[in-house]
């Protein structure tokens, strides 16, 4: 909401500038987020042209005469609409100031003199117009010689005042004069709605059908009206406000508009059929031009106004066309009311409009300025547009809503704001903001006025004391710690956590995407729609298409980055995320709308680390590593087993679990999904169910190794399809107690060191006695033993 | 054959010259241990000699043959000392005049980096922790109820303008959260006061432009219990501005709007950029407004069934990227989503 310093010390007396108001403003709740200066000049005087004619020297140039009431000046003007003798133009003579800081001397324009310069609107600081200068009628009302800032209500600032949607009551120049009032304890001065006398003749019928949606309906028949534009300074000052200026009639009902924060509508009455009003729900299907020239369509929700015949407005949103205000019009129905927020909320955002009515509707006028708002525009027409008052105002208001009543313990206030506050001072703040109060003691009982719709309660009281006493006179205190708090913090979240330094020590950058994803990156995935992770929760109005499903998986978000820093050059890249998954869930009964599972990924891509250069291109051994590494960081340890991962490649790949229990998932990304994300570095992912995992077995000490350990390898061919996992798994069911550590060591299949169809493969043991030193013979024995299990559940063929 | 014990003197002397010949020619340690075992050896040259002079000698002689045959391997042992020694020696010096250039790049195993959100959640976290605060966490896809009814908007609350709110398809009581207040709603519906928490975590609201981002990141504080004052939520406050950016740091509390608390606050923190004197970023106010918080408004209280006169409470919330943003003085929101390494790396 603009707000002119001018306008506002019309209504209050206050010394403050504009920047102290903002200040003042802000601290209250009404926060200013700008102080713009308008028509900041001096010196400038409004001049009669007396004669005109062509520079000699150029013709683009004029030489004109002005009057300034006492004397004849040639000025040289550039402007191409030098009006004809009589008309009215500004001119800032030598020692004129303008906003721009400059100061006028005599200039010499192609050999001619210039006293001075005749402006446009932008030099003035008006406005942006630079077409031509300003050229000025009769009923602007400024004679030869007048100070023109002086006529034109100027200079002014201009606030913006962002008015949070609980504040109606500030949508006008009235309710922050009051703020103001309140918070300097200036008189406020109301402006004076001057009797009308009824003069003319017109009638017109309003019939209320829906007062729910429309509480109270006040009108003014007015005649005699001569539609034309409004003076200057209405013009200026409206055009200053942000609104249009478009002619003497609809200006004052804007003008009421930014005063009072009342929307007022003017109707053509001789375009009303029957001269008649009604207001009514739409019939569904009801069709109605409005005023910016399209066609919409009503539903029995929203409130029409109408004629005998047709609806010719949408209440409290816009006016139709049929019925506007033009230049042949002579007799209007001013309308006033108080429409039902809820109603014209819904109806506006039916029709996505937003307009200076609808907004002030939705958040509520004051129900009983309707009347007096409808006097003080026809007062408005009067002065503008010589209209006359032509029937009996009319005012249709069933059923009173009633000010509120409440009442404030005063102790109350005291206890939710820790701050000592006297009866007295809580009463004194209510009343300077205009309430009705009667102090009883401790108790002050309250009258609220319409206007104020957002107090309904003890505690908006105390609000509005605290803001106007001021927030920093409240002390800074920490609250008591009664018990310990009951709420312990979720385990995915301490798990989240662990698993980031973990990966980080491994050289993992950790990146954030978004959590909407392009469907097509969730379908090249390649999940069966029997899948949920197909079939994403999508967005219903997304900003764009790539944006519209919730992700399924963690690591096409990464894979998209992957692609881009590989785009961008860098070889060596090894991203992860923490974040959430979103699943449908299928109709199941839960605690949360989807099931959300934190998830964490990983892609890498590029070689191991070597000095000077890269090593080794990464192979699936490495990603292995790390979900090893990072399993064991967050206390598990995994398996491992082949796995059918569409996304992933067929034969590079496993699916990770624990104690049975599947996690994750790792492998090397497909080549046809690399290929649809445009990634064509070898890559390899992984991903991680953080709420699947489970508590991790509690933390213990082993006890440190106090007698030497002996080492024994074996060396065999075996089938080239028995996997390290078999093997391991039966050496595992072997083994003797002794043996506390079992490692692979070498695995080789190149032909011509391995018989055709086998591998070769070193594996070593260490022996180890918790309570002796072990004996060869106690060595040989048990290695011996596991030998012969091994041969008779494995083919190994020794070396 | 002469077998007086002069003649194996003589002999003996002969073998020690050779003996100390051959060991200034041998270069290792090895060299040196197989020489002396050809001459001080159990079968070496000088105990060979000795056995030989014994077997002819008589048995007055033999007394003095060992002694003499003793005398020569300790002096060759030590000669042996004497020659390792100094080999060590050499070998110490030889390696002592290597030199590499240090100029040259370490050989790392490169760490990785946090993300800046990641940096300062943590860090909010541990702050509040010391006023007794936990984190407590609620899903991102939620109902109208959590979201918007239970903090006192209903639909055709005014209020639900100030957040643009994308709608889940097929379902129009499911939103993605546009705050992170909902989390206040769970946490008061699963059990009765007192309650501290701190909730972080992603949230949505539909705006693209420069200065927004569709997708970010919001923490949100709660604590309710008997006779919690608004003094107490500047308190917190101020404890967490001066934690967090330092001592000199200062809280500013102004009056706002939110349907959900009641008396409702913009909070202002000092501005990080030119600590308060004003500049650019500040509109030379000297702060920078961060978050919103008040007390606890009735109507919330209402629907999660607490009692109104018995407990107050106070919440507030802030952009977690945002003050990433203003502690790394960042200026770009949409860097923090963009999944660029070269914005990755640089948080050490
Ligand atoms: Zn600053």
């Amino acid at each position: 909401m603009k707000i002119s310093r001018r306008w506002l010390t019309e209504l209050v007396e206050t010394p403050l500038s504009g920047g102290e108001l903002a200040k003042l403003l802000t601290m209250a709740g009404l926060e200013v987020e700008a102080v713009t200066p308008v028509g900041n000049f001096s010196g400038v005087v409004a001049a009669e042209v007396r004669g005109r004619r062509p520079h000699p020297q150029a013709n683009k140039l004029t030489l004109v005469d002005v009057f300034d009431g006492q004397k004849v000046t040639q000025v040289v003007c550039g402007a191409p609409n030098v009006p004809e003798p009589g008309a009215i133009v500004l001119w800032a003579p030598p020692g004129a100031k303008l906003p721009d800081g400059r100061a006028l001397e005599p200039k010499e324009i192609r050999g001619i003199v210039s006293p001075g310069m005749l402006c446009a609107e932008d030099e003035l600081g008006l406005g942006t117009s630079h077409e031509g200068i300003l050229v000025l009628s009769e009923k602007d009302g400024l004679a030869p010689g007048d100070n023109a800032a002086e006529k034109l209500g100027l200079p002014d600032e201009i606030l913006e005042v962002n008015v949070t949607p609980n504040r109606p009551d500030c949508l006008g120049h009235l309710g922050v004069a009051r703020e103001i009032a309140a918070l300097t304890g200036a008189e406020l001065r109301l402006p004076p709605v001057p009797p009308m006398h009824l003069e003319g003749s017109a009638s017109a019928t309003v019939r209320l059908e829906d007062p729910e949606g429309c509480p109270r309906y006040s009108a003014l028949v007015l005649d005699n009206l001569t539609v034309g534009p409004s003076p200057l300074a209405v013009r200026l000052r409206l055009q200053a406000l942000g609104v249009r200026a478009i002619s003497n009639v609809v200006d004052a009902t804007n003008l009421v508009l930014l005063e009072r924060g009342q929307p007022l509508h003017a109707f053509d009455l001789d375009k009303l059929a029957g001269h008649t009003i009604v207001i009514r729900r739409a019939r569904a299907g009801e069709k109605i031009a409005t005023l910016d020239g399209q066609e919409r369509t009503l539903t029995d929700e929203d409130v029409a106004i109408c004629d005998e015949a047709h609806p010719v407005a949408v209440a409290g949103v816009m006016g139709g066309s049929s019925s506007e205000v033009s230049a042949s019009t002579r007799r209007v129905l001013l309308e006033s009311a108080y429409f039902s927020p809820a109603r014209v909320r819904r109806t506006a955002r039916r029709l996505g409009l937003h307009t200076e009515a609808s907004h002030r509707f939705e958040r509520g006028v004051d129900p009983e300025g309707v009347l007096d708002a409808a006097r003080a525009c026809a007062d408005w027409m009067q002065r503008l547009s010589g209209a006359r008052l032509a029937g009996a105002p009319i005012d249709l208001y069933p059923k009173r809503i009633e000010p509120v009543r409440l009442a404030l313990r005063a102790s109350r206030t005291r206890a939710l704001l820790g701050l000592e506050l006297p009866a007295a001072r809580q009463a004194e703040i209510l009343s300077a903001l205009g309430l009705e109060v009667d102090p009883a003691g401790e108790t002050i009982h309250v009258l609220v006025p319409t206007r104020r719709p957002d107090l309904t309660r003890e505690v908006d009281l105390i609000e509005e004391i605290a803001r106007v006493h001021g927030f920093d006179s409240v002390p800074a205190t920490v609250p008591p710690l009664r018990r310990a708090p009951g709420v312990s913090p979720p385990p995915a979240s301490l798990k989240a956590d662990r698993a980031r330094d973990a990966l980080r020590g491994l050289g993992f950058d950790e990146l954030s995407t978004y959590a909407f994803v392009p469907p097509a990156h969730l379908a090249a995935l390649g999940y069966p729609e029997s899948d949920r992770r197909a079939r994403p929760i999508r967005l219903q109005n997304p900003i764009r298409e790539e944006q519209s499903a919730m992700r399924t998986s963690l690591a096409v978000g990464l894979l998209s980055a992957l692609a881009s820093n590989l785009l961008r050059g860098e070889g060596e890249l090894r991203l992860f995320e923490v974040g959430e998954i979103f699943l449908r869930r299928d109709g199941a009964p839960a605690d949360t709308p989807a099931e959300e599972r934190r998830q964490l990924a990983g892609v890498m891509s590029g070689h191991r680390e070597g000095w000077l250069k890269p090593g080794e291109p990464l192979d699936l051994f490495d990603a292995k590593g790390v979900v090893v590494e990072l399993l064991s960081a967050l206390g598990h340890v995994a398996d491992f087993e082949p796995s059918r991962e569409p996304w992933l490649h067929p034969g590079v790949q496993a699916r990770v679990s624990i104690l049975g229990r599947e996690v994750g998932r790792l492998g090397e990304v497909h080549p046809d999904l690399r290929a649809k994300l445009g990634i064509e570095a070898r890559a390899f992912a992984f991903e991680l169910d953080l709420d699947a995992l489970g508590a991790a077995p509690p933390l213990r000490l082993a006890e440190l190794p106090r007698f030497p350990a002996v080492t024994r390898d074996l060396s065999f061919f075996i089938a080239a399809e028995v996997s390290a996992g078999a093997i391991r798994a039966a050496i595992d069911r072997a083994r003797d107690p002794l043996c506390v550590e079992v490692k692979v060591l070498e695995d080789y299949r190149e032909p011509g060191r391995v018989p055709a169809g086998k591998k070769g493969m070193l594996w070593s043991f260490t022996y180890r006695a918790p309570d002796r030193t072990l004996t060869d013979a106690e060595v040989q024995s048990a290695h011996e033993r596991l030998l012969a299990a091994l041969k008779s559940a494995l083919e190994l063929e020794l070396r | 054959m002469a077998s007086s014990p002069d003649d194996l003197k003589a002999r003996l002397h002969g073998l020690l010259s050779e003996f100390q010949a051959k060991i200034e020619r041998a270069h290792t340690e090895q060299e040196l241990r197989k020489v002396f075992a050809d001459y001080g050896g159990s079968q070496g040259a000088i105990r060979v000699a000795q056995k030989d002079a014994l077997k002819e000698a008589p048995n007055a002689e033999k007394k003095a043959i060992g002694q003499l045959s003793n005398a020569v391997v300790a002096e060759v042992e030590r000669a042996l000392e004497g020659r390792l020694a100094a080999l060590h020696e050499a070998e110490r010096r030889r390696d002592l005049e290597r030199t590499v250039d240090v100029s040259l790049p370490g050989r790392v195993r490169r760490l990785g980096h946090l993300h800046p959100t990641t940096l300062v959640r943590r860090e909010i976290e541990q702050i509040f922790a010391q006023l007794g605060f936990t984190v407590a966490e609620g899903p991102q896809i939620e109902t109208d109820f959590h979201n918007f009814e239970a903090l006192a908007m209903p639909k055709d609350h005014p209020a639900r303008d100030m957040q643009d709110t994308f709608y889940i398809e097929g379902e129009p009581e499911l939103v993605l959260r546009t705050h992170t207040s909902p989390v206040q709603i769970r946490t008061m519906l699963s059990g009765p006061p007192p309650i501290r928490i701190i909730a972080p975590g992603p949230v949505y609201r539909k705006d693209d432009d420069p200065t927004h981002s569709p997708m970010f990141n919001q923490v949100e504080g709660l604590c309710v219990d008997e006779g919690i004052t608004f003094a107490d939520l500047k308190g917190v406050l101020l404890h967490f501005a001066k934690r967090f950016f330092g001592e000199e740091w200062g809280v500013r509390l102004r009056p706002s709007f939110f349907p959900f608390t009641e008396p409702s606050a913009e909070i202002d923190f000092t501005c990080a950029f030119c600590a308060g004197s004003g500049c650019r970023t500040c509109k030379g106010s000297g702060w920078i407004e961060i978050g919103g918080a008040g007390m606890v408004d009735p109507e919330v209280f209402a629907h999660v069934g607490y009692d109104p006169e018995r407990y107050t409470g106070f919440a507030f919330g802030w952009g977690l990227d945002r003050m990433a943003m203003l502690r790394y003085h960042i200026d770009d929101i949409k860097l923090f989503f963009d999944g660029d390494v070269r914005f990755a790396r640089q948080f050490k």
